[in-house]
């Protein structure tokens, strides 16, 4: 009974994101999960490896988790859902921030990769 | 002509005076007091003090109690070495006492004292002082198994053999002899890291009065009656401590001993006595560091500060005084030590180019204040402890490794995000929406 109605769950959360979601959220969405496997990779390898250059495994981690987190953040400003909870900023100052933000991240994760 | 007649004059003088100066600053280390019983101590040991004067030193004797003793003038010792040949004086004349006894060997001066059956209190408080007790009076060491025939009947002229000497050629020599002995008996503290019994009797030995019934345990038995004892302050400055003055007498010296089997061997006193007296008198058995040099591999001088896991050498020059001269001493066992509070590299050191002797090694991983340590103590050796302050630093902020192989996937990951953020930024801001284009 239960795992039959965590399936219908599913599917019709399947369902409702791929007819409800505007194109841009799903652009974003790839991102993220492009960024997510690229995480995942380096924290494996840094497992089976060990943390010899532990600050080239932060600066890449961190990388990754940083790029997330302005990701969902640009998502979060960009959808039409939210536009009540950001009046005044429009989507473009949103991007704006966005690319801001990652100019500065880069900078420090380069420095910090030694 | 009368002028340069008086300027002739005046050169001649000039160098009359300062003659001496030279000759006192050779003869510096040699000037020797001898402190004598009675006036006939000079002949009854004559042979003694005659090897001294050919192996270089200058003495000046006095009768114990004599009131003209000084040993400073103007604030200097004008001794270096004191010798006592007086067991019976219970004061000394003039200026001295054991504590200015006492007060000569703490500024470097060296001391040879002999006592007897019957020993003074001076020397008694210089023993004390020294870490030595001398027995009681009357008392003597008697060995009824090794004794000499010619004496009177006590078993009070002892023999000890050779092999009861301390274990160092450089204090007692390389003679082979046995030695005769004839006087009191001398106990020492096994745990005093600084005094040695250089001459002890055979196991048979003890110390009493003979002429008195035992009635109690000896104060030393077997081989912990010592004859002969010394020690070596923590300034390097030596005393050796006899309970014979009979040890240095010409009779000794020429004496053959009779051990009782028939064969009659010479004593090896003559030997033991040179011996004692040259390392006693800092002319054996003494060193010096000359030179200490410090540098990072392939450097030829000391830098500033060294950086953590640098290779560095180091070379330390040691002398060593033989027969007068200062010849490169060549251990096989000194060792470094590379001190931040504790050690943490000790290398032995090898001989090294020229004459000197060094070692190389890798600073530890570790950062902070340094010291080349060399502490060399050896028996019969004077101690030798250096230090030398260096300070190691940390790797600078461009001096790490880079590129390292097995961080290449968090370099490719790094930049593969700043690639993803630019293509994904093209992409959204470039793509259209294509619902228009459905519905109609």
């Amino acid at each position: 009974m239960s795992t039959s109605s965590v399936k219908t769950v599913v599917n019709k959360f399947l369902d409702e994101y791929t007819n409800n979601t505007p194109k841009k959220l799903k652009i974003i969405d790839a991102y993220l999960t492009y960024i997510f496997i690229t995480g995942v990779i380096q924290f494996v390898y840094c497992c089976l490896v060990g943390t010899f250059p532990f600050n080239a495994f932060l600066s890449g981690f961190i990388s990754c988790v940083a790029s997330f987190i302005l990701g969902v953040c640009l998502r979060l400003q960009v959808n039409p859902a939210n536009k009540s909870e950001f009046s005044g900023i429009s989507p473009e100052r949103g991007f704006a921030d966005f690319i801001f933000a990652h100019v500065i991240l880069h900078l420090i994760v380069v420095n910090f990769l030694g | 002509c009368l002028i340069h007649f008086y300027k002739r004059k005046m050169r001649v003088l000039a160098l009359l005076f300062l003659a001496p100066l030279f000759l006192g600053a050779c003869l510096a280390q040699k000037r020797v007091l001898v402190l004598l019983e009675n006036v006939a101590v000079k002949e009854t040991h004559s042979l003694y003090f005659s090897m001294l004067q050919r192996n270089g030193f200058t003495l000046t004797y006095k009768v114990a109690d004599d009131p003209s003793i000084t040993l400073k003038k103007y604030g200097e010792h004008i001794y270096d070495n004191i010798i006592v040949f007086a067991p019976t004086v219970e004061e000394f004349g003039g200026s001295l006492s054991a504590e200015a006894m006492m007060d000569f060997v703490d500024n470097g001066g060296n001391l040879l004292v002999t006592a007897g059956s019957v020993t003074g209190d001076v020397l008694r408080e210089i023993a004390s002082e020294s870490g030595f007790e001398v027995d009681e009076d009357g008392t003597y060491v008697i060995d009824h198994h090794n004794f000499d025939t010619k004496d009177g009947g006590y078993h009070t002229r002892v023999i000890s053999d050779a092999q009861n000497m301390v274990k160092s050629d450089l204090i007692v020599g390389t003679g082979k002899l046995p030695l005769l002995y004839e006087g009191t008996g001398l106990l020492t503290d096994p745990s005093n890291p600084l005094v040695m019994d250089i001459l002890t009797g055979s196991s048979t030995a003890y110390t009493h009065n003979p002429s008195l019934p035992i009635k109690e345990y000896p104060h030393t038995v077997g081989k912990a009656t010592v004859m002969i004892a010394g020690l070596q302050a923590r300034n390097n400055a030596r005393i050796v401590f006899s309970g014979s003055l009979e040890f240095f007498s010409d009779e000794f010296f020429q004496a053959e001993v009779d051990t009782g089997n028939g064969k009659l061997v010479p004593s090896g006193n003559f030997e033991l006595a040179e011996a004692l007296s040259l390392w006693c008198f800092k002319e054996r058995g003494v060193l010096r560091v000359d030179g200490i040099q410090h540098s990072r591999v392939g450097e030829g001088s000391a830098p500033e500060f060294y950086t953590i896991r640098e290779m560095v050498q180091f070379y330390i020059d040691v002398k060593e005084k033989v027969n007068g001269e200062w010849v490169p001493f060549k251990p096989t066992d000194m060792q470094l030590e590379f001190v931040r509070i504790d050690p943490f590299v000790r290398s032995t050191m090898h001989v090294a180019k020229s004459e000197l002797i060094g070692t190389t090694f890798k600073i530890p991983d570790v950062y902070g204040v340094y010291q080349f340590k060399v502490n060399y103590q050896r028996l019969g050796l004077t101690r030798i402890s250096t230090s030398t302050q260096v300070s190691v630093r940390p790797l600078r902020h461009n001096q790490y490794e880079r590129f390292i192989v097995s961080a290449y996937p968090y370099y490719a990951s790094a930049f593969s995000m700043m690639f993803g953020v630019f293509v994904f930024a093209f992409v959204f801001l470039y793509h259209s929406d294509e619902t228009k284009k459905k519905t109609e």
